[in-house]
């Protein structure tokens, strides 16, 4: 099977820095990011740090369904030991570590949910109301990375044996099994790689790549089985733990990166193994392995600031590979001020959207209303394009559930249209309020369906295994987490609250246009010059972000009676805990398609907005802080996030005095109550271009929703949203 | 009271320290070739005509009652000369071809969009600043103004042309935290030529503003062909010397944005196709100024 390696591919006598190997290895990142998008295609998601597979490579699953596909303990156990046992090994000499990944198994079978589980009446209601119920839907919360480093391999399975021991019923035995399972391939696994490594080395004719090779087999012989001693260990324990979660099911978050590799980077430093410079070659090429979300600084159990020197390694390391790293800086009342204005330099230095913010007042003392305690929020990390997640303590399903309030809006305003004599504002809200209520209800139902079933279907085999609960009972973390903090996002609030807007005013205020020509309209997609001119009417109405316009105002009463709908249905499911956010991901484009034009001027099919933001054009000077405020005053207020999301032009901050006011600004966005802060640095007249020629700029770097990636890799229809965000603030027409 | 506003733009990061809301009044004593708000410098409402924005609804056609708009051949056509700056066809204009510059706007409503900012510029040290046309042309309002900002502890910076004596000039002055002023041609005959008005008062404004105690910036537009040689920067620089709470003299490039204005309000642009100075350019004009020992800026 071919292996992808890149034996023998300098002279014998070449020498290699770090500073060179970097360079060489950020190279041939942006060779294989351009592989993927003329092999692949666009993908509007993350790079994940993936590699097309080798051509020779095909794995086809065993299905254990009359369907086709596979379900349950059984099926993804064996079919995850199977490929791990012909996975080809991808290793680049120059790098620190080996290990790459091609695929998701996910993507790999045929049907997602096990047929044996219907929810036939659910499914009615979810496309009513156009809603991603995440039934079926995997990973997205945090497993701990240090009870891994704690164990090792060996130590994982020593546990699971201790615990089949004690927990001796039938329904446990099966889990027992398929860990197991999936804990020997991996092990297996591994004794190979080193195995294939050591042949390399006697390959390589260049005597520095062999010595690295030889250190890479060395390193993956002893954390086959042993727990990492050392931060080459611990951060090849990392990649590892990257591609087996990823390749099971594109897999979790990270964590706390700075505290996780600081036992094993002061260690190192004791010892006198490494100096500053190999530890940063060394999370470099962590980065390089796999684009996974980890947190920077932030408190600590008790507030006091976590920003170490291994932090200032990470902000280095990342600036000195510049890829889309998914880094989040947590912002607090006792920040270590040099670290952060670190770390906005080096955000508006590479303009590659790394890191983010986060914000800890807010997104703490959110969590703490769930009835939980601030030693326990500190903990809950971010982890995800828009999420937060406590590592090895929570089950979450976060970012995979989604409503579609624009459809809800459509389904309510039709439904008046047809039932009301007298149309207004506050009917339309009352059938908004009934229906948004019905969605949110058999959303909840859909969640504790999955909750029921899912283990059935495709257990979390990997995940279990660095999560507190399913080891100790024998049951999947769907069933044994300790803390079940079930997101659901709203998406779409722009579009709503502007709808409701830009009825309120030109139908009821000023008596421009009546209910019935706005249907008319509405129906006919504005079709003519009259429907033009309406459009244009109604989209010019006040917007939400306009700052304390009408369009705010309906913002605040919608995600008020979301958050309020979906609080109220953790009384309706005891032991869950729901907790709204406003979030769309990339789904902007697809929830658009599903609804016909809306009040607001949009047109049929559009893009609803994107996640907490305004639609485009929301003010004339397209002002940051106008934006800021509203987003902050549509937070649900649970621990869970409505993001904002920037686009600024790097022209903002040139000089030393930029910087300071552009950390400024980042610490009030975030002190006035918003939790999550995406940052895009993109010059206007660059983004142009690239739209036009995205093989022109193979390195161009954006932050799409929560998550970054290649700007050549997004499909046109999302470069166009991307265009678009950034053409709409900061206006031109501004004076001066 | 009102004033005559064009324009309040929020999160603005260069008109002073920090995160900024400025006020743009609307009317100017002085008539810069160059300048870049074109629309600024009458005190009196404009219409803004914006072609490329025209859907083709007429509805102006109806709503003008001077009969500026017209519809010939099925196609839009808008005769300036009859135009009253009435506003009606700007009403009806939702697609923004007809915009109008300049709204009568009371202390109150202008406080209602700078409040909603005060948490930034408290962590930023920024405030609001008023600036132009020119701000002396509308002195009582932003004296009002300012007093309102500072009832909320809010920051003030001023930008003016020093045109105005500062007997006159300093019960604005005197009062806010932060002076903008420009310098823009040593030379008074010169100054007289491309902005309308020689210099003199601004000479002995610049001699004298110390007395007021506040803190300020000069700045020099550095406009190609008119205020980029080397002796009017080394003339103004060493005139500078003896400002002792002068923060530093500050060049400012050349903006090129304001053709679309001038477009807009059927105006001939006198800087048309001109170009920022090439940055090694104004670096060199910044080493000439620092020649005099005082604190430089370049905004490059």
């Amino acid at each position: 099977m071919g292996k992808i390696v890149f034996i023998n591919a300098f002279p014998a006598d070449e020498t290699f820095t770090l500073e060179r190997r970097i360079r060489l290895l950020r190279e041939r990142k942006l060779a294989q990011t351009q592989e993927k998008i003329d092999r692949e295609g666009g993908l509007d998601e993350d790079d994940y740090g993936r590699v097309v597979s080798p051509d020779d490579f095909h794995f086809l699953p065993e299905a254990n369904h009359a369907d086709g596909s596979f379900y349950g303990y059984e099926g993804w156990s064996r079919n995850y030991a199977k490929l791990l046992s012909v996975h080809p090994l991808y290793c680049d000499p120059l790098d620190a570590f080996v290990g790459r990944g091609f695929f998701f198994m996910t993507r790999q079978k045929r049907s997602l949910w096990n047929p044996d589980h219907p929810y036939t009446e659910l499914k009615a209601a979810f496309e009513e109301y156009n809603i991603i119920c995440g039934i079926g839907s995997d990973g997205h919360f945090t497993p701990d990375l240090r009870m891994g480093f704690a164990l090792g391999w060996g130590g994982i399975l020593a546990k699971l044996h201790k615990y089949q021991k004690m927990n001796t019923a039938p329904e446990n035995a099966l889990f027992y099994r398929s860990e197991i399972t999936v804990v020997e391939a991996i092990i297996a696994f591994l004794k190979r790689v080193s195995t294939e490594l050591r042949q390399l080395a006697e390959l390589e004719q260049n005597p520095a790549l062999a010595q690295n090779l030889r250190e890479m087999a060395a390193v993956n012989r002893k954390i086959a089985e042993d727990k990492p001693e050392t931060l080459r260990d611990c951060i090849q324990w990392m990649c590892w733990f990257s591609f087996f979660s990823r390749l099971y099911n594109r897999g979790p978050s990270g964590g706390q990166l700075d505290e996780l590799l600081r036992p094993f980077y002061e260690h190192d430093i004791a010892m006198g193994l490494i100096d500053d410079e190999t530890a940063k070659f060394y999370i470099a090429c962590l980065f390089l392995n796999d684009t996974r979300y980890y947190q920077l600084a932030g408190p600590d159990e008790h507030g006091k600031d976590l920003a170490s020197p291994v932090s200032y390694l990470i902000l280095e390391a990342a600036d000195w590979i510049n890829i889309a790293c998914n880094l989040t800086v947590r912002v607090h009342d006792h920040m270590n001020e040099d670290f952060f204005r670190r770390s906005v330099a080096y955000l508006f230095k590479n303009k590659n959207g790394w890191p983010r913010f986060s914000g800890d007042n807010s997104l703490v003392h959110g969590f703490m209303r769930c009835g939980y305690d601030q030693t326990l929020a500190r903990k809950r990390l971010a982890a995800g394009c828009s999420w937060m997640s406590i590592p090895g303590m929570e089950y979450t399903l976060n970012d995979l559930v989604k409503i579609n309030t624009a459809k809800v809006f459509e389904v309510a305003f039709f439904e008046m249209m047809e039932q009301d004599a007298n149309p207004s504002t506050t009917v339309l809200w009352e059938r908004f309020e009934k229906h948004l209520a019905r969605a949110v209800h058999t959303t909840a139902a859909g969640i504790q369906f999955h909750l029921t079933w899912q283990d059935q279907n495709e257990p979390e085999l990997v995940c279990n295994l660095l999560s507190q609960g399913p080891v100790e009972t024998g049951l999947d973390v769907t069933k044994s987490a300790q803390y079940f903090n079930m997101c659901i996002d709203g998406a779409g609030i722009a579009t709503v609250a502007d709808s409701f807007a830009a009825c309120e005013q030109r139908i009821e205020r000023e008596g421009k246009i009546t209910w019935q020509a706005l249907t008319r309209q509405l129906t006919q997609n504005w079709h003519d010059i009259d429907g033009e001119y309406l459009r244009q009417m109604m989209l010019h109405s006040e917007r939400y972000c306009g700052g304390d316009t009408l369009g705010d105002a309906w913002a605040v009463r919608v995600s008020t009676l979301f958050t309020n709908l979906v609080r109220e249905e953790c009384v309706k499911h005891p032991g869950l805990n729901f907790i709204p956010g406003w979030f769309s991901w990339a789904n902007t484009l697809d929830f658009g398609t599903h609804v016909r034009a809306t009040p607001n001027g949009r047109h049929n099919g559009e893009a609803i907005n994107h996640g907490a933001n305004p639609t485009a054009g929301f003010r004339k000077d397209g002002a940051v802080t106008a934006m800021a405020n509203a987003i902050a005053s549509i937070q649900p207020g649970y621990g869970n996030c409505a993001p904002v999301q920037l686009e600024l032009d790097p022209g903002i901050a040139g000089n030393a005095e930029g910087i300071e006011k552009m950390t400024s600004m980042i610490r009030t966005i975030l002190e006035t109550g918003n939790t999550l802060l995406n940052i895009n640095i993109i010059d206007k007249q660059t983004i142009l271009q690239a739209h036009k020629n995205p093989a022109n700029f193979p390195d161009l770097v954006v932050r799409v929703t929560g998550f970054t990636a290649y700007f050549a890799m997004l499909s046109p229809e999302f470069r166009q949203l991307v265009v678009d965000r950034v053409l709409a603030v900061n206006g031109d027409d501004a004076v001066d | 009271m009102t004033g005559m506003v064009t324009e309040i733009q929020r999160f603005a990061l260069n008109d002073g320290p920090g995160i900024r809301t400025t006020v743009f009044l609307k009317g100017c004593d002085m008539h810069c070739a160059w300048c870049h708000n074109p629309e600024t410098i009458n005190a009196g409402r404009e219409l803004h005509y914006y072609a490329d924005q025209c859907i083709g609804c007429f509805k102006c056609v109806s709503a003008c009652p001077s009969k500026a708009h017209k519809r010939i051949d099925g196609v839009h056509r808008f005769y300036r000369n009859l135009c009253i700056q009435c506003g009606q066809c700007a009403q009806v204009c939702y697609a923004g071809a007809m915009v109008m510059s300049g709204e009568e706007m009371t202390i109150a409503q202008i406080m209602k969009q700078i409040i909603q900012d005060k948490p930034y510029y408290d962590d930023s040290l920024g405030g609001v600043t008023i600036s132009g046309g020119e701000t002396l042309c509308q002195l009582d309002f932003a004296l009002e103004l300012t007093k309102a900002c500072q009832a909320e502890n809010i920051r003030v910076g001023v930008e003016t042309n020093l045109n105005r004596p500062l007997a006159v000039a300093r019960v604005l002055l005197g009062q806010v935290d932060l002076i903008m002023c420009d310098f823009k041609l040593f030379d008074s005959q010169a100054h007289r030529h491309w902005t309308g008005i020689g210099n003199e008062t601004i000479k002995e404004n610049l001699q004298r503003l110390d007395e007021l105690g506040i803190p300020y910036i000069v700045r020099t537009p550095v406009v190609p062909g008119v205020t980029d040689s080397d002796e009017n920067i080394a003339a103004i620089s060493g005139f500078l010397k003896h400002c002792k709470r002068m923060r530093y003299y500050e060049l400012l490039n050349y903006n090129p944005l304001g053709a679309p204005k001038y477009q807009s309000l059927s105006r001939l642009d006198p800087f048309k196709g001109a170009k920022p100075l090439p940055k090694a350019r104004m670096r060199e004009l910044a080493s000439i100024a620092a020649r005099a020992g005082i604190p430089i800026r370049i905004d490059d």
